[in-house]
Protein backbone atom coordinates (compact mmCIF):
# COMPACT_ATOMS: atom_id res chain seq x y z
CA UNK A 1 0.00 0.00 0.00
CA UNK A 2 1.25 3.23 -0.87
CA UNK A 3 2.23 5.47 1.84
CA UNK A 4 0.50 8.56 1.03
CA UNK A 5 -2.99 7.15 1.57
CA UNK A 6 -3.06 6.98 5.23
CA UNK A 7 -3.27 10.62 5.24
CA UNK A 8 -6.72 12.49 5.30
CA UNK A 9 -6.79 15.50 3.37
CA UNK A 10 -5.98 18.87 4.97
CA UNK A 11 -8.85 20.18 7.46
CA UNK A 12 -10.69 16.79 7.99
CA UNK A 13 -9.18 14.21 10.39
CA UNK A 14 -10.28 10.72 11.85
CA UNK A 15 -12.12 10.44 15.66
CA UNK A 16 -11.28 6.94 16.82
CA UNK A 17 -10.92 5.27 19.95
CA UNK A 18 -12.00 6.89 23.52
CA UNK A 19 -12.66 10.19 21.49
CA UNK A 20 -14.98 8.78 19.46
CA UNK A 21 -16.59 7.15 22.89
CA UNK A 22 -17.20 10.17 24.29
CA UNK A 23 -18.19 12.21 21.62
CA UNK A 24 -20.96 9.91 20.83
CA UNK A 25 -21.74 10.33 25.09
CA UNK A 26 -21.90 14.24 24.34
CA UNK A 27 -24.08 14.11 21.35
CA UNK A 28 -26.44 11.65 23.27
CA UNK A 29 -26.87 13.99 26.28
CA UNK A 30 -27.55 17.01 23.76
CA UNK A 31 -30.02 14.76 21.97
CA UNK A 32 -31.50 13.73 24.98
CA UNK A 33 -32.49 17.46 25.97
CA UNK A 34 -33.75 18.49 22.60
CA UNK A 35 -36.12 15.22 22.71
CA UNK A 36 -37.36 16.24 26.61
CA UNK A 37 -38.64 19.41 25.23
CA UNK A 38 -40.43 17.40 22.36
CA UNK A 39 -38.10 18.38 19.18
CA UNK A 40 -38.41 15.27 16.71
CA UNK A 41 -35.06 14.72 14.63
CA UNK A 42 -34.48 15.67 10.74
CA UNK A 43 -32.32 14.41 8.09
CA UNK A 44 -31.67 16.35 5.31
CA UNK A 45 -29.41 15.60 2.23
CA UNK A 46 -25.56 16.54 2.58
CA UNK A 47 -25.24 18.18 -0.65
CA UNK A 48 -27.89 20.87 -1.94
CA UNK A 49 -28.70 22.97 -4.47
CA UNK A 50 -26.03 26.36 -4.22
CA UNK A 51 -29.24 28.68 -4.31
CA UNK A 52 -30.40 27.28 -0.96
CA UNK A 53 -27.64 28.89 0.87
CA UNK A 54 -26.70 31.71 -1.50
CA UNK A 55 -28.77 34.66 -0.59
CA UNK A 56 -28.47 33.91 3.03
CA UNK A 57 -24.51 34.19 3.24
CA UNK A 58 -22.12 36.63 2.38
CA UNK A 59 -20.08 36.85 -0.85
CA UNK A 60 -16.94 35.75 1.17
CA UNK A 61 -18.38 32.92 2.89
CA UNK A 62 -20.07 32.18 -0.78
CA UNK A 63 -16.82 31.62 -2.18
CA UNK A 64 -15.61 28.89 1.14
CA UNK A 65 -18.16 26.62 -0.12
CA UNK A 66 -17.53 22.92 -1.39
CA UNK A 67 -19.30 23.38 -5.09
CA UNK A 68 -19.49 21.00 -7.73
CA UNK A 69 -21.96 20.15 -10.19
CA UNK A 70 -24.37 17.30 -11.16
CA UNK A 71 -24.36 16.14 -14.64
CA UNK A 72 -27.08 18.41 -15.56
CA UNK A 73 -25.34 21.18 -14.64
CA UNK A 74 -26.56 22.15 -11.41
CA UNK A 75 -24.32 23.49 -9.12
CA UNK A 76 -24.15 22.30 -5.55
CA UNK A 77 -22.86 22.69 -2.43
CA UNK A 78 -21.86 20.64 0.47
CA UNK A 79 -24.14 22.20 3.23
CA UNK A 80 -22.27 24.48 5.67
CA UNK A 81 -25.23 25.28 7.71
CA UNK A 82 -28.18 23.28 8.91
CA UNK A 83 -30.55 26.44 9.06
CA UNK A 84 -31.76 26.64 5.25
CA UNK A 85 -31.83 23.59 4.25
CA UNK A 86 -34.31 22.80 7.51
CA UNK A 87 -36.08 26.01 6.63
CA UNK A 88 -36.61 24.60 2.92
CA UNK A 89 -37.73 20.96 3.87
CA UNK A 90 -40.01 22.46 6.63
CA UNK A 91 -41.57 25.05 4.05
CA UNK A 92 -42.04 21.99 1.37
CA UNK A 93 -43.65 19.94 3.57
CA UNK A 94 -45.69 21.77 6.10
CA UNK A 95 -46.75 24.22 3.54
CA UNK A 96 -50.43 24.63 4.76
CA UNK A 97 -50.07 24.18 8.58
CA UNK A 98 -49.82 27.10 11.10
CA UNK A 99 -49.11 24.93 14.17
CA UNK A 100 -45.34 25.19 15.61
CA UNK A 101 -43.30 22.52 14.26
CA UNK A 102 -40.47 21.70 16.66
CA UNK A 103 -37.57 20.05 14.58
CA UNK A 104 -33.96 18.92 16.02
CA UNK A 105 -30.77 17.65 13.50
CA UNK A 106 -27.31 16.42 14.42
CA UNK A 107 -24.86 15.92 11.18
CA UNK A 108 -22.15 17.49 9.99
CA UNK A 109 -21.12 20.77 8.03
CA UNK A 110 -18.32 21.53 5.33
CA UNK A 111 -16.46 24.84 4.81
CA UNK A 112 -13.72 25.38 2.69
CA UNK A 113 -11.61 27.64 5.06
CA UNK A 114 -8.52 28.67 4.19
CA UNK A 115 -5.29 26.53 4.23
CA UNK A 116 -2.64 26.61 7.37
CA UNK A 117 -4.92 28.35 9.58
CA UNK A 118 -5.43 25.45 12.40
CA UNK A 119 -9.28 25.08 11.65
CA UNK A 120 -11.18 21.85 10.59
CA UNK A 121 -13.13 22.16 7.53
CA UNK A 122 -15.88 19.54 8.79
CA UNK A 123 -17.47 20.25 11.72
CA UNK A 124 -20.36 18.42 13.32
CA UNK A 125 -23.07 20.30 14.87
CA UNK A 126 -26.32 19.48 16.55
CA UNK A 127 -29.37 21.91 16.60
CA UNK A 128 -32.77 22.72 16.90
CA UNK A 129 -35.07 24.98 15.23
CA UNK A 130 -38.77 26.25 16.41
CA UNK A 131 -40.44 27.20 13.13
CA UNK A 132 -44.02 28.89 13.08
CA UNK A 133 -43.94 30.54 16.75
CA UNK A 134 -42.74 34.38 16.76
CA UNK A 135 -43.40 34.50 20.22
CA UNK A 136 -41.10 35.75 23.01
CA UNK A 137 -41.65 32.12 24.75
CA UNK A 138 -40.01 30.49 21.92
CA UNK A 139 -37.44 32.52 22.40
CA UNK A 140 -36.62 32.14 25.49
CA UNK A 141 -37.59 28.02 24.75
CA UNK A 142 -34.29 28.23 22.33
CA UNK A 143 -32.20 29.80 24.71
CA UNK A 144 -33.26 27.71 27.73
CA UNK A 145 -32.61 24.87 26.04
CA UNK A 146 -29.22 25.46 24.59
CA UNK A 147 -28.19 26.58 27.87
CA UNK A 148 -29.70 23.15 29.46
CA UNK A 149 -27.95 21.02 26.46
CA UNK A 150 -24.45 22.30 27.12
CA UNK A 151 -24.92 22.17 31.35
CA UNK A 152 -25.72 18.80 30.27
CA UNK A 153 -22.24 18.01 28.89
CA UNK A 154 -20.45 18.78 32.12
CA UNK A 155 -19.55 22.59 31.58
CA UNK A 156 -20.67 24.82 34.05
CA UNK A 157 -17.98 27.94 33.31
CA UNK A 158 -19.63 29.82 30.31
CA UNK A 159 -21.45 32.66 29.36
CA UNK A 160 -24.77 33.41 27.24
CA UNK A 161 -24.76 37.12 25.46
CA UNK A 162 -27.59 37.95 23.54
CA UNK A 163 -28.43 40.90 21.68
CA UNK A 164 -31.20 41.89 19.19
CA UNK A 165 -30.65 42.75 14.96
CA UNK A 166 -33.73 45.35 15.44
CA UNK A 167 -32.03 47.50 18.13
CA UNK A 168 -29.41 48.68 15.61
CA UNK A 169 -31.87 48.77 12.76
CA UNK A 170 -34.85 50.48 14.48
CA UNK A 171 -31.14 53.08 15.24
CA UNK A 172 -30.60 53.39 11.86
CA UNK A 173 -33.96 54.20 10.49
CA UNK A 174 -34.83 56.93 13.36
CA UNK A 175 -31.18 58.61 12.63
CA UNK A 176 -31.93 58.22 8.66
CA UNK A 177 -28.52 56.84 8.02
CA UNK A 178 -27.72 55.52 4.44
CA UNK A 179 -26.74 52.30 3.39
CA UNK A 180 -23.04 53.33 3.03
CA UNK A 181 -22.73 54.97 6.58
CA UNK A 182 -24.63 51.66 7.91
CA UNK A 183 -21.90 49.48 6.45
CA UNK A 184 -19.23 51.29 7.83
CA UNK A 185 -20.94 51.55 11.00
CA UNK A 186 -21.38 48.26 10.95
CA UNK A 187 -17.68 47.77 10.35
CA UNK A 188 -16.49 49.18 13.54
CA UNK A 189 -19.37 48.07 15.23
CA UNK A 190 -18.72 44.14 14.49
CA UNK A 191 -15.01 44.45 15.26
CA UNK A 192 -15.52 46.51 18.51
CA UNK A 193 -13.31 49.60 17.07
CA UNK A 194 -14.87 51.75 19.21
CA UNK A 195 -11.99 54.76 18.74
CA UNK A 196 -12.55 54.52 14.85
CA UNK A 197 -16.09 54.42 15.61
CA UNK A 198 -15.91 57.53 17.74
CA UNK A 199 -14.30 59.45 15.11
CA UNK A 200 -16.13 58.36 12.48
CA UNK A 201 -19.59 59.27 13.62
CA UNK A 202 -17.85 62.70 15.16
CA UNK A 203 -17.20 63.83 11.96
CA UNK A 204 -20.26 62.66 10.62
CA UNK A 205 -22.02 65.07 13.10
CA UNK A 206 -19.83 67.47 11.46
CA UNK A 207 -20.92 67.05 8.27
CA UNK A 208 -24.15 67.24 9.57
CA UNK A 209 -25.14 63.53 8.36
CA UNK A 210 -26.34 62.80 11.73
CA UNK A 211 -28.05 64.27 15.19
CA UNK A 212 -25.26 63.80 17.83
CA UNK A 213 -27.75 62.67 19.90
CA UNK A 214 -27.99 59.26 17.29
CA UNK A 215 -23.89 59.78 17.26
CA UNK A 216 -23.70 59.51 21.71
CA UNK A 217 -26.25 56.22 21.52
CA UNK A 218 -23.95 54.67 18.97
CA UNK A 219 -20.28 55.11 20.44
CA UNK A 220 -22.19 53.98 24.13
CA UNK A 221 -23.63 50.95 22.12
CA UNK A 222 -24.13 48.94 25.70
CA UNK A 223 -21.72 45.83 24.71
CA UNK A 224 -22.19 43.53 28.03
CA UNK A 225 -24.59 45.02 30.09
CA UNK A 226 -27.19 43.21 32.98
CA UNK A 227 -30.87 42.70 32.33
CA UNK A 228 -31.50 45.42 34.62
CA UNK A 229 -29.05 48.35 32.83
CA UNK A 230 -30.83 47.30 29.46
CA UNK A 231 -33.95 49.88 29.78
CA UNK A 232 -30.73 52.45 29.33
CA UNK A 233 -30.67 51.98 26.15
CA UNK A 234 -33.88 52.95 25.02
CA UNK A 235 -33.74 56.01 27.21
CA UNK A 236 -33.14 58.37 24.30
CA UNK A 237 -34.86 56.38 21.48
CA UNK A 238 -38.31 57.31 20.05
CA UNK A 239 -38.29 54.52 17.12
CA UNK A 240 -40.67 51.36 18.62
CA UNK A 241 -38.48 49.14 16.26
CA UNK A 242 -35.62 49.98 19.00
CA UNK A 243 -38.07 49.79 21.88
CA UNK A 244 -39.89 46.80 21.61
CA UNK A 245 -36.77 44.75 21.07
CA UNK A 246 -35.39 46.36 24.83
CA UNK A 247 -38.58 45.33 25.84
CA UNK A 248 -39.08 42.01 24.43
CA UNK A 249 -35.22 41.20 25.64
CA UNK A 250 -36.48 41.87 29.22
CA UNK A 251 -39.41 39.82 28.83
CA UNK A 252 -36.84 37.27 27.57
CA UNK A 253 -34.73 37.38 30.81
CA UNK A 254 -37.71 37.18 33.02
CA UNK A 255 -38.54 33.72 31.33
CA UNK A 256 -35.04 32.71 31.04
CA UNK A 257 -35.42 33.33 35.26
CA UNK A 258 -38.30 31.22 35.22
CA UNK A 259 -36.23 28.65 33.05
CA UNK A 260 -33.78 28.56 36.06
CA UNK A 261 -31.03 29.41 33.14
CA UNK A 262 -31.02 33.47 33.94
CA UNK A 263 -27.52 32.90 35.57
CA UNK A 264 -24.80 32.93 33.25
CA UNK A 265 -26.64 35.24 30.43
CA UNK A 266 -25.82 39.03 29.46
CA UNK A 267 -27.17 41.54 27.03
CA UNK A 268 -24.77 42.47 24.21
CA UNK A 269 -26.97 45.39 21.77
CA UNK A 270 -23.65 46.02 19.91
CA UNK A 271 -24.30 42.28 18.36
CA UNK A 272 -25.21 42.56 14.76
CA UNK A 273 -26.47 39.66 12.78
CA UNK A 274 -23.10 38.01 11.01
CA UNK A 275 -26.13 35.75 8.94
CA UNK A 276 -28.24 38.11 6.54
CA UNK A 277 -30.98 35.68 8.00
CA UNK A 278 -30.93 36.70 11.33
CA UNK A 279 -34.02 39.46 11.97
CA UNK A 280 -34.89 39.82 16.12
CA UNK A 281 -32.77 38.10 18.99
CA UNK A 282 -29.39 36.32 18.86
CA UNK A 283 -27.79 34.86 21.01
CA UNK A 284 -23.78 33.12 21.48
CA UNK A 285 -22.17 30.93 24.52
CA UNK A 286 -18.82 31.35 25.42
CA UNK A 287 -16.36 29.59 27.27
CA UNK A 288 -12.62 29.21 28.03
CA UNK A 289 -10.70 27.03 26.20
CA UNK A 290 -11.67 28.21 23.15
CA UNK A 291 -11.28 30.88 20.34
CA UNK A 292 -15.09 30.95 19.14
CA UNK A 293 -18.51 30.89 20.04
CA UNK A 294 -19.83 26.92 21.49
CA UNK A 295 -22.88 27.35 20.31
CA UNK A 296 -25.39 30.25 18.28
CA UNK A 297 -28.51 30.79 17.35
CA UNK A 298 -31.09 33.45 16.60
CA UNK A 299 -34.27 34.77 15.15
CA UNK A 300 -34.94 34.57 11.05
CA UNK A 301 -38.39 34.99 10.61
CA UNK A 302 -37.92 35.45 6.39
CA UNK A 303 -35.75 33.00 6.29
CA UNK A 304 -39.02 30.59 5.72
CA UNK A 305 -40.44 32.86 3.00
CA UNK A 306 -37.76 32.62 0.27
CA UNK A 307 -39.19 29.31 0.15
CA UNK A 308 -42.65 30.15 0.11
CA UNK A 309 -43.77 29.90 3.47
CA UNK A 310 -44.36 32.85 5.00
CA UNK A 311 -43.67 32.13 8.71
CA UNK A 312 -41.46 33.05 11.88
CA UNK A 313 -38.80 30.86 12.83
CA UNK A 314 -36.11 30.45 15.63
CA UNK A 315 -33.22 28.21 16.08
CA UNK A 316 -29.62 27.69 17.77
CA UNK A 317 -27.18 25.05 17.08
CA UNK A 318 -23.81 23.83 19.36
CA UNK A 319 -20.44 22.99 17.43
CA UNK A 320 -19.88 20.05 18.91
CA UNK A 321 -16.08 20.56 17.77
CA UNK A 322 -15.28 24.08 19.57
CA UNK A 323 -17.66 22.22 22.39
CA UNK A 324 -15.37 19.19 22.43
CA UNK A 325 -12.03 20.74 22.47
CA UNK A 326 -13.41 23.05 25.55
CA UNK A 327 -14.63 20.03 27.67
CA UNK A 328 -11.08 18.53 27.02
CA UNK A 329 -9.13 22.23 27.74
CA UNK A 330 -10.97 22.61 30.73
CA UNK A 331 -10.27 19.02 31.89
CA UNK A 332 -14.30 18.09 32.19
CA UNK A 333 -14.57 14.24 32.98
CA UNK A 334 -16.97 12.95 30.33
CA UNK A 335 -18.56 9.74 31.43
CA UNK A 336 -17.02 6.65 29.68
CA UNK A 337 -20.18 4.38 30.47
CA UNK A 338 -19.13 1.93 26.79
CA UNK A 339 -16.36 1.13 28.17
CA UNK A 340 -16.76 -3.12 27.24
CA UNK A 341 -15.72 -5.65 29.82
CA UNK A 342 -13.07 -8.11 28.57
CA UNK A 343 -13.94 -12.32 28.34
CA UNK A 344 -11.39 -14.45 27.57
CA UNK A 345 -10.99 -18.11 26.22
CA UNK A 346 -8.50 -20.62 25.13
CA UNK A 347 -9.37 -23.41 22.42
CA UNK A 348 -10.89 -25.92 25.81
CA UNK A 349 -13.53 -23.31 27.20
CA UNK A 350 -14.55 -21.36 23.75
CA UNK A 351 -18.20 -22.41 23.73
CA UNK A 352 -19.16 -22.40 27.33
CA UNK A 353 -17.40 -18.81 27.83
CA UNK A 354 -19.17 -17.86 24.43
CA UNK A 355 -22.91 -18.66 25.48
CA UNK A 356 -21.92 -17.29 28.60
CA UNK A 357 -21.18 -13.93 26.86
CA UNK A 358 -23.95 -13.83 24.77
CA UNK A 359 -26.41 -14.50 27.50
CA UNK A 360 -25.04 -11.46 28.99
CA UNK A 361 -25.19 -9.39 25.47
CA UNK A 362 -28.62 -10.43 24.84
CA UNK A 363 -28.93 -7.96 28.60
CA UNK A 364 -27.17 -5.12 27.50
CA UNK A 365 -23.76 -5.96 28.83
CA UNK A 366 -21.00 -4.71 26.70
CA UNK A 367 -18.71 -7.05 26.10
CA UNK A 368 -15.80 -8.18 24.19
CA UNK A 369 -14.28 -12.28 23.89
CA UNK A 370 -10.81 -12.85 22.72
CA UNK A 371 -8.43 -15.32 22.51
CA UNK A 372 -6.54 -15.70 26.19
CA UNK B 1 -7.92 34.70 38.42
CA UNK B 2 -7.28 33.53 34.92
CA UNK B 3 -3.82 34.97 33.01
CA UNK B 4 -4.23 37.39 30.36
CA UNK B 5 -2.01 36.57 27.37
CA UNK B 6 -0.57 39.63 25.10
CA UNK B 7 1.02 38.72 22.01
CA UNK B 8 3.23 41.68 20.48
CA UNK B 9 4.45 42.15 16.96
CA UNK B 10 8.01 41.89 17.12
CA UNK B 11 10.20 44.90 16.22
CA UNK B 12 9.97 48.55 16.18
CA UNK B 13 6.68 48.36 17.94
CA UNK B 14 7.37 46.75 21.30
CA UNK B 15 9.53 49.64 22.65
CA UNK B 16 6.40 52.00 22.73
CA UNK B 17 4.09 49.41 23.16
CA UNK B 18 5.84 48.61 26.88
CA UNK B 19 6.42 52.12 27.08
CA UNK B 20 2.48 52.58 27.03
CA UNK B 21 1.53 49.44 28.83
CA UNK B 22 3.88 51.07 31.64
CA UNK B 23 1.97 54.47 32.02
CA UNK B 24 -1.13 52.51 32.67
CA UNK B 25 0.61 50.49 35.42
CA UNK B 26 1.67 47.46 33.34
CA UNK B 27 5.03 46.67 33.78
CA UNK B 28 7.50 43.58 32.73
CA UNK B 29 10.48 44.86 31.74
CA UNK B 30 11.74 41.42 30.53
CA UNK B 31 9.90 41.95 27.22
CA UNK B 32 12.51 44.78 26.11
CA UNK B 33 15.21 42.80 27.24
CA UNK B 34 17.19 41.94 24.28
CA UNK B 35 19.22 39.22 25.74
CA UNK B 36 16.96 36.76 27.17
CA UNK B 37 16.17 33.76 25.35
CA UNK B 38 12.86 33.47 27.23
CA UNK B 39 9.76 33.30 24.85
CA UNK B 40 7.60 34.13 27.59
CA UNK B 41 7.54 37.03 29.73
CA UNK B 42 5.17 36.99 32.95
CA UNK B 43 3.65 39.99 35.87
CA UNK B 44 1.98 37.88 38.19
CA UNK B 45 1.24 40.80 40.13
CA UNK B 46 -1.39 41.23 37.88
CA UNK B 47 -2.00 37.90 36.31
CA UNK B 48 -0.30 39.17 33.07
CA UNK B 49 1.85 36.99 30.31
CA UNK B 50 3.58 38.38 27.27
CA UNK B 51 5.40 36.65 24.54
CA UNK B 52 6.57 38.38 20.84
CA UNK B 53 5.49 36.86 17.59
CA UNK B 54 6.17 37.85 13.96
CA UNK B 55 3.61 40.73 13.00
CA UNK B 56 2.22 38.50 10.42
CA UNK B 57 1.48 35.04 13.19
CA UNK B 58 -0.31 37.77 15.74
CA UNK B 59 -3.71 37.66 13.87
CA UNK B 60 -3.03 34.04 14.16
CA UNK B 61 -2.67 33.83 17.87
CA UNK B 62 -5.08 35.88 18.38
CA UNK B 63 -8.05 34.53 16.80
CA UNK B 64 -7.56 30.99 17.77
CA UNK B 65 -7.57 32.16 21.33
CA UNK B 66 -4.12 31.49 22.13
CA UNK B 67 -3.44 35.22 22.94
CA UNK B 68 -6.27 37.69 24.77
CA UNK B 69 -4.64 40.43 23.16
CA UNK B 70 -2.57 41.04 20.19
CA UNK B 71 -0.45 44.26 18.92
CA UNK B 72 0.45 44.87 15.50
CA UNK B 73 0.60 46.95 12.82
CA UNK B 74 -2.35 47.57 10.77
CA UNK B 75 -0.89 46.13 7.82
CA UNK B 76 -0.90 42.54 9.13
CA UNK B 77 -4.37 42.96 10.35
CA UNK B 78 -5.56 43.99 6.41
CA UNK B 79 -3.49 41.47 5.53
CA UNK B 80 -4.72 38.57 7.14
CA UNK B 81 -8.50 39.45 7.63
CA UNK B 82 -8.93 37.21 10.50
CA UNK B 83 -11.97 37.11 12.99
CA UNK B 84 -10.32 39.37 15.56
CA UNK B 85 -12.26 42.74 17.43
CA UNK B 86 -9.99 45.56 16.67
CA UNK B 87 -10.76 48.07 19.65
CA UNK B 88 -7.76 50.57 19.38
CA UNK B 89 -5.76 52.81 17.63
CA UNK B 90 -2.43 53.64 18.99
CA UNK B 91 -1.77 56.06 16.59
CA UNK B 92 1.96 55.02 16.94
CA UNK B 93 4.25 53.06 14.14
CA UNK B 94 2.68 55.45 11.59
CA UNK B 95 3.15 54.45 7.81
CA UNK B 96 1.89 54.26 4.98
CA UNK B 97 0.64 51.37 2.51
CA UNK B 98 1.58 52.90 -0.65
CA UNK B 99 2.07 51.31 -4.61
CA UNK B 100 5.34 52.29 -5.42
CA UNK B 101 8.06 52.21 -8.71
CA UNK B 102 10.10 53.84 -10.57
CA UNK B 103 8.59 57.68 -11.96
CA UNK B 104 7.51 56.47 -15.69
CA UNK B 105 5.63 53.28 -14.61
CA UNK B 106 3.17 55.95 -13.00
CA UNK B 107 1.66 56.37 -16.71
CA UNK B 108 0.73 51.90 -16.12
CA UNK B 109 -1.25 52.82 -13.09
CA UNK B 110 -4.14 55.12 -14.84
CA UNK B 111 -5.25 52.41 -17.78
CA UNK B 112 -6.78 48.80 -16.81
CA UNK B 113 -4.15 46.89 -18.92
CA UNK B 114 -2.56 44.06 -16.55
CA UNK B 115 -0.02 44.82 -14.49
CA UNK B 116 2.97 42.99 -12.44
CA UNK B 117 2.49 44.11 -8.75
CA UNK B 118 5.55 41.95 -6.09
CA UNK B 119 4.55 42.63 -2.02
CA UNK B 120 4.71 40.96 1.01
CA UNK B 121 0.86 41.90 1.21
CA UNK B 122 -0.89 40.29 -1.37
CA UNK B 123 -4.15 40.32 0.09
CA UNK B 124 -4.14 44.70 0.24
CA UNK B 125 -2.51 44.79 -2.86
CA UNK B 126 -5.67 42.49 -4.81
CA UNK B 127 -8.30 44.02 -2.71
CA UNK B 128 -6.90 47.51 -3.69
CA UNK B 129 -6.19 46.41 -7.48
CA UNK B 130 -9.64 44.73 -8.18
CA UNK B 131 -12.02 46.42 -6.26
CA UNK B 132 -10.94 49.89 -6.02
CA UNK B 133 -9.07 50.72 -9.39
CA UNK B 134 -10.76 47.96 -11.21
CA UNK B 135 -7.41 47.31 -12.79
CA UNK B 136 -6.37 43.33 -13.32
CA UNK B 137 -3.07 42.85 -11.73
CA UNK B 138 -0.72 39.75 -11.70
CA UNK B 139 0.37 39.67 -8.12
CA UNK B 140 3.80 37.94 -7.31
CA UNK B 141 4.18 37.65 -3.24
CA UNK B 142 7.46 38.30 -2.21
CA UNK B 143 8.89 37.71 1.50
CA UNK B 144 11.20 41.00 1.54
CA UNK B 145 13.66 44.00 -0.25
CA UNK B 146 10.54 44.13 -2.32
CA UNK B 147 12.00 47.10 -3.29
CA UNK B 148 14.04 44.25 -5.66
CA UNK B 149 11.01 44.16 -7.96
CA UNK B 150 10.93 46.91 -10.15
CA UNK B 151 14.49 46.96 -10.33
CA UNK B 152 15.32 43.63 -11.62
CA UNK B 153 12.64 43.90 -13.85
CA UNK B 154 10.70 41.12 -11.69
CA UNK B 155 8.03 43.48 -11.40
CA UNK B 156 6.02 46.49 -12.65
CA UNK B 157 5.60 48.22 -9.27
CA UNK B 158 5.41 47.04 -5.75
CA UNK B 159 2.86 47.56 -2.66
CA UNK B 160 4.63 48.19 0.26
CA UNK B 161 5.08 50.05 3.94
CA UNK B 162 6.16 53.16 3.24
CA UNK B 163 7.92 55.03 6.46
CA UNK B 164 9.95 57.80 4.95
CA UNK B 165 10.35 56.92 1.65
CA UNK B 166 14.27 57.23 1.79
CA UNK B 167 14.83 53.27 0.71
CA UNK B 168 12.74 54.02 -2.04
CA UNK B 169 14.61 56.94 -3.12
CA UNK B 170 18.04 55.17 -2.74
CA UNK B 171 16.74 52.85 -5.12
CA UNK B 172 15.22 54.96 -7.64
CA UNK B 173 11.88 54.42 -7.07
CA UNK B 174 9.02 56.77 -5.28
CA UNK B 175 5.69 56.61 -3.99
CA UNK B 176 2.95 56.39 -6.88
CA UNK B 177 -0.31 56.02 -5.26
CA UNK B 178 -1.38 56.24 -1.76
CA UNK B 179 -3.44 53.26 -0.64
CA UNK B 180 -4.17 53.64 2.58
CA UNK B 181 -2.78 55.24 6.46
CA UNK B 182 -1.85 52.69 8.53
CA UNK B 183 -0.92 52.78 12.34
CA UNK B 184 -0.18 50.24 15.60
CA UNK B 185 -3.25 48.90 16.57
CA UNK B 186 -4.59 46.83 19.47
CA UNK B 187 -6.79 43.46 18.64
CA UNK B 188 -8.91 40.87 20.91
CA UNK B 189 -10.31 37.89 20.85
CA UNK B 190 -13.98 37.68 20.45
CA UNK B 191 -14.75 35.21 23.25
CA UNK B 192 -11.88 36.58 25.47
CA UNK B 193 -13.71 39.89 25.27
CA UNK B 194 -16.74 38.25 26.69
CA UNK B 195 -15.00 36.00 29.06
CA UNK B 196 -12.61 38.76 30.53
CA UNK B 197 -14.98 41.47 29.61
CA UNK B 198 -14.09 44.05 32.70
CA UNK B 199 -10.43 43.32 32.75
CA UNK B 200 -9.89 44.08 28.63
CA UNK B 201 -12.10 46.92 28.87
CA UNK B 202 -10.19 48.03 31.79
CA UNK B 203 -6.92 47.53 30.00
CA UNK B 204 -7.81 49.35 26.69
CA UNK B 205 -9.58 52.31 28.70
CA UNK B 206 -6.16 52.81 30.49
CA UNK B 207 -4.21 52.85 27.14
CA UNK B 208 -6.78 55.03 25.30
CA UNK B 209 -6.78 57.52 28.53
CA UNK B 210 -2.53 57.25 28.70
CA UNK B 211 -2.89 58.01 24.53
CA UNK B 212 -4.74 61.13 25.36
CA UNK B 213 -2.27 62.57 27.71
CA UNK B 214 0.60 62.21 25.78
Amino acid sequence: MSKELVHTPEGVRDVYGRESYERSTVKHKIKEIMYRYGYENILTPTFEFFDVFAKEISQASARDLYKFFDNEGNTLVLRPDFTPSVARCIAKYFMEDTEPVRICYSGNIFINTHRLQGKLREHTQMGAELMCDGSVNADAEMIAMMIESIRATGLTDFKVTIGDADYFKGIIEEAGIDEDTEDQLREYLSGRNYSALEDYLHQLVKDGKIESKFADILIHMPDFTTADELEEGAADLTNTRSRSSIERLKNLYHLLDVYGAADNVSFDLAMLSEYNYYTGVMFRAYTYGVGDAIAKGGRYDNLLSKFGKDAPAIGYMVDLEYLMSALYNQKIDIPYSQEPDVVTYDESDYEQKLAMVQNKRAQGYYIVLKHK
Amino acid sequence: MRYLTFALGKGRLVKSTMELLEKCGIQCEEVTDKDTRKLIFTNEELKLRFFLAKGPDVPTYVENGAADIGIVGEDTILEEERNVYEVLDLGFGKCRMCVAGPPQAKELLSHHAMIRVASKYPNIAKNYFYNKKNQTVDIIKLNGSVELGPIVGLSDVIVDIVETGSTLKANGLEVLEEICPLSARVIVNPVSMQMENERIRKIVADMKKALMSE
